[in-house]
């Protein structure tokens, strides 16, 4: 079945995402981007720590996980979400986008790797990419 | 200094600012300096490490720094807010998580620190020497001045 992210009016919250990201600014930016979608509820974790217990508490639909982080960084804390969960749907968001990386993202568990600076068209089309498959 | 890898960051970064916060950003000229050249009011530093070393410091005056994260947040803050410190140092690490992209593409692994901004008065007093490319890059909001240093491991 096809999901298709509308931007318009608000409607029931049907997507729940957790966004994490060590910049406020970047959370913000994300947030404000999810919000302009239709039934999106987004929730949002400051470090990988904090990812991996929203991610336990909440289990959302979609993760919006950045790479560079003090501490547990992007990559392994999607490692670990996927051990315990491999049907989890992670988009990956770094300003750190060369070959290796995206790769060794995609090998962790990510669905999707978009480079920053994040469009609204960009996040759309990831989140369609990794509802449908 | 590798100065190849510094012409990957001063166009990464030219890239970023004209996307980001454009639509002008441009390097008038390039010097190079025994010591860094900041001593403005907002610094953001981005340590580097892996095959070669180095960092890069951007330097600006508090009001450019408020302008920069008014024209990304699309509303203007009334001062050195923490979300103007968050946005500043998002701008930084987009440009040099952009660049050090092109240089692991090329072949060299290098990776980035997440930035630390400083803000103050005379923040100009760094306890090592280094040699260091300073690149002023001048925005609709004020100058930006860009410090760069990066070389091999010995």
């Amino acid at each position: 079945m096809e999901t298709t992210v509308k931007r318009g009016s608000p409607a029931d919250a049907a997507l729940t995402c957790l966004i994490v990201d060590d910049s406020a600014f970047a959370r913000l930016h994300l947030r404000r981007i999810m919000d302009s979608f239709d039934g999106v509820k987004a929730s949002e974790a400051s470090n990988g720590n904090e990812a991996l217990s929203e991610y336990n508490r909440l289990k959302p639909t979609i993760v919006l996980m950045d790479i560079v982080m003090p501490g547990l960084e992007g990559i392994e804390t999607v490692r670990r979400i996927c051990e315990s969960d491999p049907a989890a749907r992670i988009i990956m968001i770094s300003s750190v986008s060369y070959g290796d990386k995206i790769q060794e993202a995609m090998e962790a568990g990510a669905r999707r790797f978009i480079p920053k600076p994040v469009t609204p068209e960009a996040l759309k089309e990831a989140i369609e990419a990794v509802m449908t498959t | 200094m590798r100065l190849d890898f510094v012409k990957i960051f001063i166009d990464s970064t030219t890239q970023i600012f004209g996307e980001v916060v454009g639509p002008r950003a441009d390097v008038n000229s390039i010097a190079m300096k025994a010591n860094p050249v900041a001593g403005r009011e907002v610094m953001t530093i981005i340590g580097l490490a892996g095959e070669a070393q180095g960092r890069v410091i951007f330097d600006m005056s508090q009001d450019t720094a408020v302008q920069l994260a008014g024209c990304m947040l699309g509303d203007r803050s009334p001062g050195m807010t923490p979300l103007v410190r968050s946005s500043v140092a998002e701008l930084a690490s987009m440009a040099i998580g952009r660049a050090i992209s092109a240089v692991n593409d090329r072949g060299t692994k290098l990776r980035m620190s997440p930035p630390t901004v400083i803000t103050g008065a005379n923040l100009d007093s760094f306890d090592q020497c280094f040699e260091t490319l300073v690149a002023p890059i001048n925005t609709a909001y004020g100058e930006v001045r860009m410090n760069i240093t990066i070389q091999d491991l010995e």
